[in-house]
């Protein structure tokens, strides 16, 4: 048993030119916390998710490293964050995506997959490892229903 | 001082002066080159000094390690490791950029005495570790190019740390090695401080200043803010202010009653531990005194504890008194002269290579010059053109300092870096500025 046996084989996925604007739409209309992100070849190239959308319109000092450890004594309105969110909203999703996300070959063995996808909370992408393009996705909801669905 | 040096056996029948000045100089070409950590490289050089026979590990501990150095730094850390969890800076950040109207020559001018004053009071490296994330919100909400603010911010460090005593390592050193009191140092760079300090402003007003301009909507989200918010543990604030009143009343009173620095800051970190202690239970006490003891900046520690036996180990075998001789000889021993030599070349050289180690060496080769140049007292003003020349030295390149290097981190993450060439085209000519100026100040002010 491997990942490509439970994986999404046909997962919601972004193109790299895909502006941020679509990227939120998407993400806020189908509840999806992370999306995989492709080139034109079909190539896996990052992950785009809520936190994404979060990161850019928070402050960058209260994200980063050594950066600061409350933001209590800012006063922002929505009104002061729907803006920041327009200033990037035109931008591609490659701004922010996080090109670190733990990823899956379609080979790794079944544990060892739901061992990954535990300590990722949600969702992984599962890549080719040979050529670097997107085969599906594994969720928990996927495992779930694999495990669920399997004869005893 | 004692000197244990002959006790102990030479390898090989080797020359300690040959030894000892191969493996300072070695000691020096590898922490220049950066491949390997610092206090690694101070460490395993001491430990040469000792096992080729230079010195013995009693002459090491006993005459070579400044533990009244250790001790300052060490107690300073702990107040700082307490302190900086109150939110303190962060308040003081905000409160002065309101008082100016969030208006963004008038925000320059506060963060630049707030960090002044902080790095006079504790260390560098933490004034602008705490105050540089408060001055990226600052300068994103107003939409304004950060690296001016963050330039000044380096220079006001070095500077302000220039004031005092306890303000930069190389004045820690010289203050304990020379017996020179808090009062003494604030009475003798003070005054330097405070004019280096707006004369400094001149030129980056004219540069960056008259071109910061925001617009007043964005004014009033940072005048929005609520300082007080930022105070994250009021006890705290109260406790390690107390504490750091405390210390620093003792610093100024200590020569009087015959204590060292090191006491008092140990104390004072001590006092500080169990006043932010007393409420915890006893089962949890563990974990928060480990976790204080572990942010003592060890490395630092360790640095300073090799360096100063891989110096002695030179010092032992006389090379730093013949260099001394030879330094008088080319200032032909005028009091004057040798002052604005120290000056000049302390600044360049701390711009350009760490000045930690160079004031270590400094500190015994110009001891050695007391008795051509007729007594220690002769040498005062020559230790103030250290302090002066070491510290300021240190805004002359990105590498200057450690806390240029924590504010250039910290700009590379908010994706404005400031590059190594750029910094130096402007800040070189602002550190010679800074010189020149001491050098009207220590000719006026010491002849």
């Amino acid at each position: 048993m491997t990942a490509r046996l439970v994986m999404n084989p046909n997962p919601a996925v972004l193109q790299n030119t895909d502006k941020i604007s679509l990227a939120a739409d998407y993400v806020m209309q189908q509840r999806c916390r992370r999306l995989p992100v492709i080139d034109k070849d079909g190539k896996y190239v990052g992950v785009f998710g809520i936190n994404c959308l979060l990161r850019l319109i928070l402050p960058k000092a209260v994200l980063m490293k050594d950066g600061l450890e409350t933001a209590r004594f800012v006063k922002s309105s929505l009104s002061d964050l729907h803006h920041r969110f327009n200033e990037i909203m035109d931008e591609p999703v490659t701004l922010c995506m996080t090109e670190e996300a733990t990823t899956v070959d379609p080979d790794t063995p079944l544990i060892e997959t739901l061992r990954l996808l535990y300590g990722h909370m949600g969702s992984m992408p599962v890549v080719d490892s040979k050529n670097g393009k997107l085969l599906g996705t594994v969720t928990y909801w996927d495992v779930g229903r694999a495990i669920l669905e399997a004869k005893v | 001082m004692e000197h244990h040096a002959s006790q102990a056996q030479i390898i090989f029948g080797l020359d300690p002066t040959w030894v000892a000045a191969t493996l300072f100089l070695v000691t020096y070409g590898l922490i220049m080159l950066e491949r390997v950590n610092r206090a690694i490289i101070a460490l395993l050089a001491a430990g040469l000094m000792i096992l080729t026979g230079v010195i013995s590990q009693e002459a090491a501990i006993d005459d070579g390690v400044d533990f009244n150095t250790i001790g300052l730094l060490t107690g300073m850390m702990i107040i700082v490791s307490i302190t900086r969890g109150s939110g303190v800076f962060q308040f003081l950040a905000i409160w002065s950029a309101k008082r100016v109207g969030a208006n963004p020559w008038g925000i320059m001018v506060m963060l630049v005495l707030v960090t002044a004053v902080f790095s006079a009071l504790l260390d560098n490296v933490t004034t602008v570790l705490l105050i540089v994330p408060v001055t990226l919100l600052i300068t994103d909400e107003l939409k304004l190019n950060p690296y001016p603010y963050l330039f000044s911010e380096i220079f006001a460090s070095n500077i302000g740390g220039t004031a005092t005593l306890i303000g930069d390592p190389p004045n820690i050193m010289i203050g304990s090695a020379v017996g020179l009191s808090f009062t003494d140092f604030i009475i003798n760079l003070g005054p330097a401080v405070a004019v280096i300090l707006p004369l400094t402003l001149i030129p980056i007003y004219l540069i960056w200043g008259r071109s910061l301009h925001t617009t007043q909507e964005l004014r009033m989200r940072v005048m929005a803010y609520d300082e007080k918010e930022a105070i994250t543990d009021k006890v705290l604030l109260y406790k390690s202010t107390l504490v750091l009143a405390l210390v620093i009343t003792g610093f100024v009173f200590a020569h009087d009653f015959n204590q060292q620095p090191a006491t008092i800051a140990m104390f004072g970190g001590a006092l500080l531990l169990l006043l932010d202690n007393l409420p915890r239970a006893f089962c949890d006490q563990a974990d928060a005194c480990h976790k204080t003891y572990s942010e003592v900046e060890w490395t630092t520690i360790f640095f300073f504890i090799g360096l100063f036996i891989v110096v002695y180990g030179v010092e032992s075998t006389g090379i730093l008194d013949r260099l001394a001789h030879e330094v008088l000889a080319l200032t032909k021993g005028d009091q004057m002269i040798t002052a604005m030599s120290i000056l000049w070349v302390s600044a360049i050289a701390s711009a350009v290579v760490d000045n930690i180690p160079f004031v270590a060496t400094m500190i015994p080769l110009i001891k050695s010059m007391a008795g051509p140049m007729g007594g220690s007292e002769q040498l005062i003003p020559l230790w103030w053109s250290l302090a002066l020349g070491s510290c300021l030295g240190g805004n002359g390149s990105l590498v200057g300092a450690s806390a240029n290097l924590i504010v250039a981190g910290f700009a590379e993450r908010a994706g404005h870096p400031i590059r190594f060439l750029p910094f130096m085209l402007m800040a070189f000519p602002l550190m010679i500025f800074s010189i020149a100026v001491s050098t009207v100040y220590v000719y006026f002010w010491f002849f």
